[in-house]
């Protein structure tokens, strides 16, 4: 299992595009992925669940992702919140 | 007889039958399932879903839809394939022993809730998206047909718990009545449509969809704010006289189309419309507009989760340019509280925020952005009839730094090659008392100026106008207003501008007069408007008004001001 904690750095937080982005990535792979934002959890494949997170431009959150494939899944989505998703 | 409150969006008065469409409220029975019934109800689930999702697909692929309603597309399918609901809506059946729709409309039902109460404007706007979703898969379940338009009867009065803008123009070109809803607000998009459409209607009508009979007799009073359902015959006939009346005043006025907006002394009035969204310049230009006064850009920046890039907003504007041409357009620039941007613009939250962040502060503050909407105003401008206006200017700078960046914008356009017409006049709303005061230095670095009445009334009072616990403190005749006004307008004709008015103001009858006989040049008023306030023109005679003029704005209370222009 790995955790990582991760920043947002995109200006509009956690919404559509972003939670579409991290879902649809997050899909390729067999490991099972969560997201915990302080007493939070969710399914990071479920689209609706990432919506609820409704995270925050400067909030905190932690990744876990647990299975064969977990370094390419946390290193992926990793990049996505890097790259602002591709805002800017 | 029953009658409900609600609160009107246009005024009038409608006639007609209910006709229920209950879009997103499909009926659902609370069924529950016997325990051999679970593996039906879940193959049907798979079946049922994957359908929808090709359904979608294809949808998806269908390149005549914008890119941005394929995205929505896009993210309903990852709705319905979401691992998190299959899993719900399996439980629901396997272990609640919930009917198929049963468990898909808890679901959705459960979900729109946890939305709405998170407080969030971004995921309040999503609870469509759930309830599209909701609406699409459960009709297939229950094999529903879709378009509820076709057998609507012309006199119908449509009840609705909410409306979609682009339901209100389809609805618009049926030849309906009225309109009632239970949910919504006066200043949605669906509501100005309704408005400049003059179509009565109200909305936030608690408890409607409760009390109402498919086909029963019902009346929209838009002049106060009521239905009225199953009404007595004296009262079916009090309404039925009213409405010919008003029908009366809507034939006398649609005569007035061709008729120029001069006064009785015969000055010519320049008459323009308001619009906030694009859809408006249907009417604008069914109403013959000596164009439009004030093109509202807000809408392009709160309802959108990204920013409008320069792209959209450019295609935006050339195309109201163009249907507007050869009249002029008033493009203002954005102008919002930082509350309504902060999700995008990253602005702290403000203690007040009606003296805060706004208005032409924003843009001065993320240039990028001001400059994004600059260049697409001066890329749409290639026939010259546009017109930008700034929002909340207290004092002359403000106008030397927008010109700066107005000068920038044109060579970064010259560098790239693309081509834009940089010769547009230049205005700035007067607002702020501040301006007004100082209206003639306003002006010197101005081509008009235009007057935001709602605004200046409410900074000038000191009187927050949507709180009604003060409301008897707005008054618009106040004669410290007053002569802000008419400072303003001796200030610009000094230096031969001419000034508009483009605030409420300018759209009520009983003002017109009054600033007219101020030396006001030009109103913007909103489209439902323009017949109504031109006759007002057309019937003034400021020659006879102007040897009051001193009386009045010698006046100590607005009391006076009200009882002299009468």
């Amino acid at each position: 299992m790995i955790r990582k904690k991760i920043k947002i750095v995109n200006k509009l937080g956690m919404h559509a595009r972003p939670a579409t982005l991290i879902v649809k990535t997050a899909t390729k792979f067999r490991s099972e992925f969560k997201i915990i934002k302080s007493d939070m959890e969710i399914n990071g494949k479920s689209i609706m669940g990432v919506m609820t997170l409704a995270a925050e431009f400067g909030s905190e959150l932690e990744l876990v992702a647990d299975g064969v494939d977990e370094k390419f899944l946390i290193k992926e989505i990793t990049e996505l919140f890097a790259a602002k998703f591709g805002e800017d | 007889m029953k009658k409900i409150q609600g609160n009107s969006v246009s005024s009038g008065v409608a006639i007609g039958k209910a006709k229920i469409i209950r879009k997103r409220d499909l009926y659902i029975e609370r069924r529950k399932i016997h325990k051999d019934e679970v593996k039906v109800e879940l193959s049907r689930f798979k079946k049922d879903v994957k359908f929808v999702s090709n359904e979608l697909d294809k949808l998806i692929q269908d390149f005549s839809y914008s890119q941005e309603n394929r995205d929505i597309l896009e993210s309903h399918k990852m709705i319905l394939q979401d691992p998190e609901f299959d899993k719900k809506v399996s439980k629901l059946i396997t272990k609640d022993l919930n009917s198929l729709e049963h468990a898909v409309s808890s679901y959705f039902s459960e979900a729109v809730e946890v939305f709405n109460s998170m407080n969030d404007m971004y995921l309040s706007h999503r609870v469509n998206d759930l309830e599209d979703v909701s609406y699409r898969l459960l009709s297939h379940i229950l094999g529903v047909k879709k378009d509820v338009l076709e057998d609507i009867e012309e006199n119908s009065i449509l009840i609705m718990e909410n409306i979609t803008p682009s339901f209100v123009t389809k609805v618009f070109k049926k030849n309906i009545h009225g309109l009632c809803t239970e949910r919504g607000s006066k200043n949605s998009h669906s509501s100005i449509i309704a408005r400049s459409m003059n179509l009565p209607m109200l909305v936030n009508t608690m408890g409607l969809m409760g009390n109402i009979k498919d086909g029963g007799d019902i009346i929209v009073d838009g002049n106060n704010g009521y239905l009225i359902i199953d009404p007595t015959k004296k009262i079916l006939e009090k309404y039925k006289t009213i409405y010919s009346k008003e029908q009366n005043v809507r034939t006398k006025l649609l005569k007035l189309i061709d008729v120029e907006p001069v006064t009785i002394d015969g000055k010519i009035i320049k008459l323009m419309s308001n619009i906030e969204i694009p859809q408006e310049i249907d009417q604008v230009v069914k109403f013959h507009s000596a164009g439009i006064g004030l093109f509202r850009t807000e809408f392009l920046f709160i309802d959108f989760e990204d920013l409008p890039s320069e792209e959209e907003q450019y295609e935006i504007y050339k195309s109201i340019a163009e249907q507007s041409n050869p009249n002029s357009v008033v493009i203002r620039t954005i102008d919002v509280g930082g509350d309504k941007l902060s999700r995008i613009l990253n602005i702290a939250s403000e203690d007040n925020p009606n003296l805060g962040c706004r208005g032409i502060r924003i843009s001065l503050k993320n240039i990028p952005i001001f400059k994004q909407q600059i260049r697409a105003i001066l890329r749409a401008n290639m026939q010259g009839n546009i017109k930008i206006m700034f929002p909340m200017i207290s004092g002359v700078n403000e106008i030397i730094e927008c010109k700066k960046i107005i000068k920038t914008c044109s060579e970064e356009l010259s560098k790239a090659g693309i081509p834009y017409n940089s010769e547009i006049e230049l205005g700035a709303m007067i607002e702020i008392p501040s301006a007004a005061v100082i209206s003639d230095s306003i002006a010197e670095v101005c081509d008009f100026l235009s007057i935001g009445t709602n605004d200046l009334i409410q900074y000038t009072l000191a009187v927050d106008r949507n709180n009604q616990a003060i409301s008897d403190y707005y008054k618009p005749t106040h004669p410290a207003v007053l002569k802000l006004i008419k400072l303003t307008v001796d200030n610009a004709h000094q230096l031969g501008k001419k000034v508009a008015v483009c605030g409420e103001m300018a759209s009520e009858n009983k003002y017109i007069k009054l600033l007219l006989a101020l030396g006001v040049d030009e109103l913007s008023v909103s489209p439902g408007r323009l017949l109504a306030i031109k006759k007002e023109i057309i019937n003034c005679d400021i020659s006879k008004i102007k040897p009051k003029l001193d009386k009045i704005l010698a006046c100590k209370t607005s009391e006076e001001v009200d009882k002299l222009i009468k």
